[in-house]
């Protein structure tokens, strides 16, 4: 019974894993024999400016994605956390760009942000405002990338944070008002700490899939400007298939996890918090 | 008042979410030249876009790669996910609880670590350019383990005992008396697997060149980078429609499905 | 069931048996068959169709099958997947001199100089300098240079003219000076129309070898990067040139945008172009209104001195997998006759590369009825390749990152972006040893 997944596991969890660390001490090109080189690959990470530079993007991204995620998320679940006409139909269009692929998402966000056609040039320019060079500036284009993916996947969170929100029981805000507790109160004394779990998960699973981010740079800024946009698997792709350093993309790719099972755990110990 | 504001920015929410697919869709039947307008109104509506992308590229024979190794996917994830989710629930045997935990730790691998040796792996056994090389390593899911273990876990064990007195096999258990039971569980597995493994375009392109192989997302992908649309912008509104568009038919039709699953998955995650 | 199988295997026995004895049957009766791979590009094809089917005639005793490099991402993928795999073919004439570093560490190629004839045919081919460039780490030599497409300037006569530029420029002041005459706006809408030049401005690493390459070796007197395997630019000249694209940016000559919707040479909207001879056909074909002339590169300013540029080279080597290295050599030598090199000429318009190109009156005619091409002949004895060092496409990339920075953007001044370049190269050629 448990046996296809036993295999599958040796085959495809274990062995990679395995593989991987070997990997790490050596340089490889899959053509050519494997070479042993100890810690070399680690020594050149540590010289890497663009190992550092991913870091940074990444970081850019996630200081942008995350807040701004669980700000929208909530603040539309909490509009439609009321008896209104249509929910149903809101919380479908909402949902819409999750179910999508990125690919699609990518193409329609690369011509709205289109310096000289771009429908969003095109709304400032109507504005009597100047063009934005949102893909074309060091320092505009990974947090516009940063908007796209909230967008896309901020459905999922608005229906999260929905389902999270109508479990709360009626009777704790009953009490609450006759207590005299203004809606804010409310809202941050119980609706917050309730919805905690629901907050740590967008975190930890927005974080894990910011530092998996590919195909949104990959097709929209090829890692530019001047790398700017040059994401964590964007890099260990580039090293790996372009230029075949197997061994030197692994290596970038235990140290960007074990950095992402770092972040997480400092994550949960700063945000999780037990509802009283 | 408060609920005309509140309405408002639903409204504007919605709009926000859901026009610019309208406008991609109305933008790649549109002429070349009116594609920077925001409207969705032309006068003069054109297949033009959609033939450039079905000359350029072998969309059509995408979509049914993708179509094959999608469903092939989630036959195989449903098919043996519930099978180690019942054993996990409901067979007792030595080291159960340790390969539950195991399973859990798994979840939590970046694919960072595995993308590049599982991509050897592809290439020493041959799987590269292959339907196999697609959809091995996704053949199973911890993650749809976990959801089939949660939910066997509330059969009554009763049932289950039954059955076993009766005679019948494991097997026959799970597939005659279990599955019927778990409609919904299935049903979440089953869309969740296919629409992530539809959209998955990162391993496609590690794993295939070919292009007769190659799967809807990729080679839109490649379509909209190598040049192949020479900067037809039309035609990459067209490439995008056509890829979005058997998801949002689904996305119809299945909408509640989806929407469940996601929510019910996240509430346990 | 088991009757079956024995009876397949058994009636399989003597169908391989009879394969082996007919290539035993055809070595025996002396018929040694080579396998030769030319460009997969439809000129090429055409001239080594030709090309083979003369020499079978000639030598019915040594047969060349010939079969397109297969197409894939680049020739350099598929040859070194096919030394890996052991699907090599006898003769290559698609060999660009910056990989040999990859075939040779896999052990893919017969040196070449072994052949006693080697010395004079490689001395015919060019001059002592360009031979040594092609000279590998050991000491010996794997390829022999076949031909060579010069990377020139191209300038529309028309747009000089009309932008008050009697003269080509040939400095980089002059054409910085010519590039603040030629770029304008024609009609006042606001926008320029008219480029002095224009580059993608992505960091694409192959670009590299059309601006910053070719104008480092121009500005270096013929100096490439590498020396032995390790990194040894000359700083004066790299500086020079990354100031030079510096310049063209920051004095609005180049657009800092890429053009969609066509080729901006071809569409007369820049004025100089940095190519090779296959640019020729395209304008002709594409443009044949486009008044054009060739010119070398420009150089730094009080540059003496031929000027130099990147030959694009492409050599013809003998793989290790080969059984009749005698032969495969024979064949080699029939490529590079003065006859089939005409062939080159007039099926690709391609330069072979040899001492006497402008002086054999074989060639007499063709140059005649090309004049342009006169300018690349002339120029490719001046000529270097790219130097075979490992990852050399991580070099360019970097050189691109590097290069975007400083030229495209200015963010980091020329001197800057030595030292980046030098400590960035330095530590991929340290991570290789």
């Amino acid at each position: 019974m448990i046996l296809p997944y036993v295999i599958f596991f040796l085959a495809f969890v274990a062995y990679p894993l395995t593989f991987s660390i070997i990997l790490v001490f050596h340089r490889w090109n899959i053509v050519t024999p494997m070479e042993w080189i100890g810690l070399k690959n680690f020594e050149r990470l540590l010289d890497d400016p663009l190992f550092f530079i991913s870091l940074k993007n990444t970081l850019v991204f996630l200081g942008i994605h995350i807040p701004l995620q669980i700000i929208v998320a909530l603040g539309f679940a909490l509009l439609l956390n009321a008896k209104i006409r249509g929910r149903g139909l809101f919380r479908a269009l909402y949902f819409m760009p999750v179910v999508v692929s990125g690919v699609v998402v990518t193409i329609l966000w690369q011509q709205m942000y289109s310096y000289d056609y771009g429908v969003l040039n095109s709304i400032l320019h109507a504005l009597g405002l100047g063009p934005v060079p949102w893909l074309v500036d060091a320092l505009v284009a990974m947090p516009a990338i940063a908007v796209m993916a909230t967008w896309k996947n901020v459905g999922i969170y608005i229906v999260l944070f929905l389902a999270g929100l109508q479990t709360v029981p009626r009777e704790l805000y009953e009490a609450a008002r006759v207590d005299g507790a203004t809606p804010a109160r409310q809202f941050f004394h119980i609706t917050l700490p309730l919805l905690n779990p629901t907050v740590v998960v967008i975190i930890v699973l927005s974080t894990i899939g910011g530092f998996g981010l590919f195909i949104e740079p990959y097709v929209l800024t090829g890692g530019g400007p001047m790398q700017s946009t040059l994401s964590g698997m964007l890099y260990i792709y580039n090293q790996g298939f372009y230029f075949s350093h197997m061994g030197y993309a692994a290596t970038l790719g235990i140290v960007y996890a074990v950095i992402i099972l770092l972040v997480v755990l400092v994550q949960r110990k700063v945000v999780e918090r037990e509802p009283e | 008042m408060k609920s005309l504001l509140r309405y408002g920015v639903l409204i504007v929410g919605a709009v926000v979410f859901a026009y610019p697919f309208a406008w991609m869709i109305a933008g790649s039947f549109r002429p070349e030249l009116e594609i920077g307008e925001l409207g969705l109104w032309s006068r003069h509506y054109t297949l033009q876009s959609y033939d450039m992308v079905f000359s350029k590229i072998p969309i059509g024979r995408a979509f049914l790669n993708s179509l094959i190794v999608s469903c092939a996917t989630t036959v195989s994830v449903v098919l043996f996910g519930s099978m180690a989710g019942y054993a996990l629930a409901r067979l007792r045997f030595i080291g159960s609880r340790a390969l539950y935990v195991l399973i859990l730790f798994t979840m939590m691998i970046p694919f960072q670590i595995v993308l590049i040796p599982q991509y050897i792996l592809m290439v020493k056994l041959g799987w590269t350019d292959s339907y196999l090389g697609l959809i091995a390593p996704t053949m199973l899911s911890a993650f749809s383990i976990v959801l089939f273990r949660q939910f066997f876990l509330a059969i009554p064990q009763g049932l289950i005992d039954a059955a076993r007195i009766d005679g019948a096999t494991e097997l026959t258990i799970l597939f005659r008396l279990i599955w019927p039971l778990s409609r919904p569980v299935i049903v979440t597995v089953a869309i969740l697997t296919f629409m992530t493994s539809w959209n998955e375009v990162l391993w496609p392109l590690l794993v295939v060149r070919d292009q007769s192989l190659m799967t809807m997302p990729q080679i839109v992908t490649l379509f909209t980078i190598g040049g192949g649309s020479e900067a037809h912008l039309g035609s990459l509104l067209s490439a995008a429609t056509l890829l979005a568009f058997p998801v949002i038919v689904a996305y119809a039709f299945f909408q509640r499905y989806f929407i469940e699953s996601m929510a019910s998955t996240g509430i346990k995650g | 069931m088991a009757i079956a199988r024995i009876l397949i295997v058994v009636a399989l026995v003597p169908f391989l048996a009879g394969c082996s004895k007919r290539a035993q049957e055809a070595e025996a009766a002396g018929q040694i068959e080579l396998l030769y791979w030319p460009a997969p590009n439809p000129q090429e094809v055409k001239l080594a169709d030709t090309l083979v089917r003369r020499w079978n005639q000639l030598h019915p005793d040594i047969h060349v099958r010939m079969q397109p490099i297969p197409v894939s991402q680049s020739t350099e993928e598929v040859l070194l997947a096919s030394i890996a795999g052991g699907t090599t073919p006898d003769v290559c004439s698609n060999i660009q001199p910056g990989a040999l570093y990859d075939y040779i560490r896999a052990k893919g190629l017969v040196p070449l100089s072994r052949f006693p004839e080697f010395d004079t045919l490689a001395r015919a081919r060019g001059d002592s300098a360009l031979l040594e460039s092609f000279r590998s780490g050991d000491g010996q030599f794997y390829q022999i240079p076949w031909k060579s497409n010069p990377v020139m300037m191209f300038y529309n006569k028309r747009l000089l003219h009309e932008g008050g530029v009697p003269d080509v420029p040939r400095t980089f002041s002059e054409y910085l000076a010519a590039g603040k005459k030629v770029t304008r706006d024609l009609n006042g809408d606001g926008q320029t129309d008219v480029w002095m030049g224009e580059r993608d401005i992505r960091p694409i690493w192959w670009q590299r070898l059309f601006d910053f390459f070719p104008f480092y070796i121009a500005a270096s007197g013929g100096r490439t990067l590498f020396t032995r395997g390790d990194f040894t630019p000359d700083r004066r000249a790299a500086t020079e040139v990354f100031a030079f694209f510096h310049a063209c940016y920051e004095e609005r000559i180049y657009p800092r945008t890429f053009f969609q919707g066509g080729d901006p040479f071809l569409l007369e909207k820049k004025a100089t172009h940095f190519s090779g001879p296959w640019e020729v056909a395209s304008i002709r074909k594409f443009a044949p209104a486009l008044e054009f002339g060739v010119a070398p590169l420009p150089v730094p300013d009080g540059t003496t001195g031929p000027v130099y540029t990147h030959g694009d080279f492409k050599n013809i080597s003998i793989f290790s997998t080969t059984r009749y290295p005698e032969a495969a050599w024979k064949f080699v030598e029939y490529l590079l006759r003065p006859e089939n090199d005409l062939l080159l000429l007039e099926i690709c318009d391609q330069i072979p590369v040899r001492n006497d190109l402008l002086t054999n009156p074989l060639f007499a005619d063709y140059f005649g009825r090309n004049p342009i091409m006169v300018e690349f002949a002339r120029q490719a004895p001046r000529g270097r390749g790219i130097d075979a060092a490992p990852d050399l496409k991580e070099f360019f990339d970097t050189l691109s990152q590097v290069y975007e920075m400083c030229a495209v953007y200015g963010t980091i001044d020329p001197d800057e972006a030595v030292r980046q370049m030098i400590k960035r190269t330095t530590m991929i050629v340290e991570w290789n040893r």
